[in-house]
């Protein structure tokens, strides 16, 4: 079937267009840090007790005294919950003290210990808290700068899933058949992924470390690596081509943004243990607007979770493809090779979160390595490296 | 000192699955413990090794090694892969080559040290994962633990008050958790249940199946093949060691064991398109087989395409390349004919299938004839040279270089179809036009006569037989699932205690607790659990409180009331 030449247009002006509203969109995020309402310096210290009773800093405070005694609930058998439940332990103790300073979204957050927020997260992002408390009802969260932010990023997106969705149809095959149409996918995913994170848990401030690295992506996919539509190689006109590559790219889009939650996961730590040290004023910085460390590495964990699975499906989807392509379904092809990598170091993470001495920060190294054996199999192995998946239409 | 504290004869199965981590812990703390302080012994450092290998540092550390070792496989050339790129890596670096050959880094997923660290991760993880079925085998029949005393001190907790007595409320609550398919057990004024048994049952599944999977592979190295076979449009071939061009057995396969089957090529086509960018890529491969399953089966035909293998008896053939094979008739000095055969030519540029193949016409008289020649499917001219633009054959031209002589195919080592031993041989001086279809030259001093007479297709194709594949398929898939399972199944105890309250009204108190915080969304479920608690409880003089309570007469009481200021 020959290419529609007319969407294929409308794909490359959508997708323009998209790169135009999420630079807006990075602009007011960075607008918001830099010029937005923030809680006052009254609110200040209320927002600041979660931040260190989740920082494990022995605080005068319910949550801390819990904590204590349920790690010796070890001995019970929730030797792994020790720390992990300390979370919602002092969220409680979140909604207490942030509860007396603006009103928390959750129902009931005002009275001490009432158990954990419906909401979750929200009452750990103090800041966010209290935006959403303005917004009065409104989806849309309070302050100008952030409101511009979300709805120039909802309408990129828009822009976005209906660029792909025109170089799909143009083409006649999903979207995603050599380097270009990938990495707008991708980025598409992380988009997707990234919205619905924080309309769920209104974490705004994420926006920032999120919409940089698909904006860098996307616009470099325009720009360096733009592709005409065509018609993709013969070894790729199987159905396998929707199953292994839709798995692959959903979950390379997954993990760009478990990827840029650890990058916030370590400044907001660093932060933390500036603050704990004495170093670092609690009141000052653009990471004290930020969630909690615990929130962010939670955050993470959870978006890798959720891709991991995918990816090894992805993989799996792949073998089979490979069986019934090529006749053997592994055989250390270079782009194999490094997926194989990439699932290695993330099940690293993955076991390395769950392992004492491992948490926090050298997970998060680990998985930001796992991130940069992605990005080296998708350019790296694609434009150095000759094998039987070089099909990222470069020359 | 903590309210969690559990009866000294309580045994709880699950601790014991725990995770690994606290094996390591046991193993660097208890060090000295197997033949008491100082006394280590042979037995000690074997257990001590033991441990070591099972922990989960260890384990962490094998699997990161398994990333780091891969990378050079994917750097360097693989023999198993691509073994001409390992040729020209040797030309282009005659020092380091030989260097990275010993460390087998032209062959790193066979190399040993990689064995070593594969074969160590999976012993490590089975040191670790079998020990912990047996556990969850026992675990699976034992019940949940006791209700802590103090239940306002877990993560999660809710307190309400009913008008029915202590017992029969914990009955009501016991009825709601058990249609929940909670595994109760209840005490005096307390009741406890757990559920979520699957995570751990996931995990082990997870691990069990890469252990399963490392078996699959195993299996199609020691009983599987893999064959290569080039074959012409209207010839065909039987399924046998001397009829396969490259034959690779596996360690425990012989000569017997293949397949009988035959194969004929009745007819191949290519589809190529014709304009825009990406002009000259192939768009479909159809190669129109006739096939029998052995002597005697009947012949069946098949279109086998890319990613549309033939299967036989559980053998795949696929198609993985194709090109051209000139048809060449040779008329020797004597005037008899000599040769008439497809001669296959292999691509040496893509784009426009340009190909190179020789022509060996051993009993040509009074010499051997031997030719070497170019095949362009289509040709122009570009500045005084031929070329081929296209990979269809629109304006075949086939090109020689003739030579007479003593071929050197009677004795010495064995030959490739594709060269020619022009030691023995002398070039005739021919004209250098190249033919059309149906075209001839003369050879000079009466050697005889070429005739390129037209051009057949060639397919190639491979054969793999790899009864791996479906067990790995299989491991695969428990993998996938059992990673679902440990991923998003929560397990999770929910405690319930009744007990009269000042006013003459039975106070209920709820707490749950969860094992990981992986999944999330326990807290929704907690509330869930505790309403519907509480409403089975309802109608019986409620007056319900949500909050939970300030624990009173505790150490941590005191510090919850400085905490909201």
């Amino acid at each position: 079937m020959s290419v529609n030449f007319g969407l294929a247009q409308l794909s490359n002006h959508f997708l323009i267009c998209t790169v135009l509203l999420y630079s807006l969109a990075l602009l007011a995020y960075a607008g918001d840090f830099a010029f937005g309402r923030h809680p006052s310096k009254g609110e200040t210290p209320a927002a600041e007790v979660p931040e260190l009773v989740a920082a494990g800093v022995p605080a005068a405070g319910v949550p801390a005294a819990s904590v204590g005694a349920r790690s010796g609930s070890a001995a019970a058998g929730y030797e792994s919950a020790g720390s992990g439940s300390a979370g919602p332990g002092s969220e409680s103790a979140g909604s207490e003290s942030a509860g007396s300073g603006s009103a928390g979204p959750g129902p009931g957050s005002g009275s001490a210990g009432s158990g954990p927020d419906p909401t979750g997260y929200a009452l750990r992002l103090p800041a966010s808290a209290g935006q959403g408390g303005r917004s009065r009802g409104s989806w849309l969260p309070a302050g100008s700068w952030v409101r511009a932010a979300l709805v120039l990023s909802a309408l990129g997106l828009a822009a976005h899933v209906i660029g792909v969705t025109t170089r799909g149809l143009a083409v006649h095959r999903v979207p995603w058949g050599d380097m270009y149409e990938f990495v707008t996918s991708v980025t598409c995913v992380a988009a997707i992924f990234f919205l619905a994170l924080m309309i769920r848990y209104r974490a705004y401030y994420l926006g920032l470390f999120v919409m940089a690295p698909v904006l860098l992506a996307l616009g470099l996919a325009e720009t360096v690596i733009y592709t005409p539509a065509g018609q993709i190689a013969v070894a790729l006109q199987s159905y396998w081509l929707a199953i292994h590559v839709t798995a692959m790219t959903l979950a390379s889009g997954t993990f760009v943004v478990g990827a840029a939650l650890a990058v916030v996961y370590l400044l907001t730590d660093r932060y933390a243990r500036r603050v704990a040290a004495g170093r670092q004023s609690a009141s000052v910085g653009a990471f004290r607007l930020l969630p909690a460390p615990e929130v962010i590495d939670r955050f993470a964990y959870r978006t890798v979770m959720f891709a991991f699975p995918i990816w090894t499906f992805g993989i799996m989807a792949g073998a089979i493809w490979a069986d019934t392509a090529w006749g053997r379904y592994w055989g250390w092809d270079p782009t194999e090779t490094w997926a194989f990598i990439t699932w290695v170091v993330y099940a690293c993470f993955l076991h390395a979160r769950a392992t004492a001495g491992w948490r926090g920060r050298r997970a998060a190294y680990i998985q930001l390595i796992g991130f940069g054996c992605l990005l080296f199999n998708l350019l790296g192995v694609s434009i150095f490296i000759t094998g039987l998946h070089s099909y990222a239409g470069l020359s | 000192m903590t309210g969690l504290r559990v009866p000294p004869g309580a045994k709880h199965p699950d601790e014991a699955t725990a995770q690994r981590s606290e094996q390591h812990a046991a193993a660097a703390g208890g060090r000295t413990a197997p033949g008491g302080p100082g006394v280590f012994g042979v037995l000690g450092w074997l257990r001590w090794a033991w441990r070591q290998l099972t922990s989960m540092r260890t384990a962490l550390v094998l699997l990161f090694l398994l990333a780091v070792a891969s990378v050079p496989g994917s750097v360097l050339p693989q023999q198993g892969i691509d073994p001409q790129s390992v040729q020209q890596y040797y030309a282009s670096h005659p020092s380091l080559a030989p260097l990275l050959a010993r460390l087998s880094l032209f062959n790193v997923f066979a190399a040993p040290w990689f064995a070593a660290i594969y074969l160590l991760l999976f012993l490590s993880l089975a040191g670790c994962v079998v020990p912990r079925s047996f556990r969850l085998a026992r675990s699976a029949r034992a019940l949940p633990p006791p209700a802590p005393r103090n239940l306002a001190r877990l993560p999660q907790s809710a307190r309400h008050e009913t008008g029915l007595a202590p017992g029969d409320a914990l009955d009501a609550a016991a009825a709601v958790l058990a249609a929940r398919r909670f595994r109760l057990r209840t005490g005096d004024g307390w009741l406890s249940a757990e559920k979520g048994y699957r995570r751990e049952v996931g995990n082990l599944l997870f691990h069990l199946a890469l252990l399963g999977l490392l078996g699959a592979v195993a299996l199609g190295g020691l009983f599987g093949y893999k064959a290569d076979r080039l074959l012409v449009a209207g010839s065909s071939f039987a399924n046998t060691v001397t009829s396969l061009d490259e034959f690779h057995p596996g360690r425990a396969v012989s000569a017997v064991d293949l397949q009988p089957f035959s194969i004929a090529l009745n007819r191949f086509t290519a589809s190529y398109i014709t304009s825009g960018a990406l002009r000259g890529q192939p768009s479909a491969f159809d190669a129109y087989i006739r096939y029998s399953a052995g002597p005697g089966s009947p012949t069946r035909p098949y279109d086998l395409r890319v990613n549309h293998p033939l299967n036989v008896d559980g053998v795949k053939v696929f198609l993985i390349g194709h090109g051209y094979a000139p048809v060449f008739k040779v008329t020797d000095g004597t005037g008899r004919v000599v040769f008439d055969q497809a001669v296959p030519f292999i691509a040496v540029q893509q784009s426009g299938l340009t190909s190179e193949g020789v022509v060996k016409v051993p009993d040509a008289r009074p010499d051997q004839l031997g030719f070497a020649g170019v095949f362009l499917p289509t040709a122009v001219d570009a500045g005084g040279q031929l070329e081929s633009i296209f990979p269809a054959a629109e304006n075949p031209r086939v090109s020689l270089v003739a030579y007479a002589g003593n071929l050197g195919m009677n004795s010495g080592p064995s030959q490739s179809v594709y060269q020619l031993n022009t030691a023995g041989l002398r070039k005739l001086p021919i004209s250098p036009r190249p033919l059309a279809p149906g075209q001839s030259m003369k050879l000079p001093d009466g050697a005889g006569t070429l005739t390129f007479t037209g051009y057949q297709p060639w397919v190639s194709l491979a054969i793999t037989y790899d009864p791996g594949t479906l067990p790995a398929l299989l491991a695969g898939v428990a993998a996938l699932l059992g990673l679902l399972l440990s991923f998003f199944v929560r397990r999770r105890r929910m405690f319930v205690r009744a007990y009269p309250g000042a006013d003459g009204a039975t106070v209920v108190d709820v707490a749950g607790l969860v094992r990981s915080d992986a999944g999330g969304g326990f807290e929704e479920e907690f509330e869930g659990l505790a309403e519907a608690l509480r409403s089975a409880h309802d109608g019986h003089d409620v007056t319900a409180d949500v909050t939970a309570p300030a624990p009173a007469g505790t150490d941590s009481s005191s510090r919850t009331d400085t905490a909201g200021e």
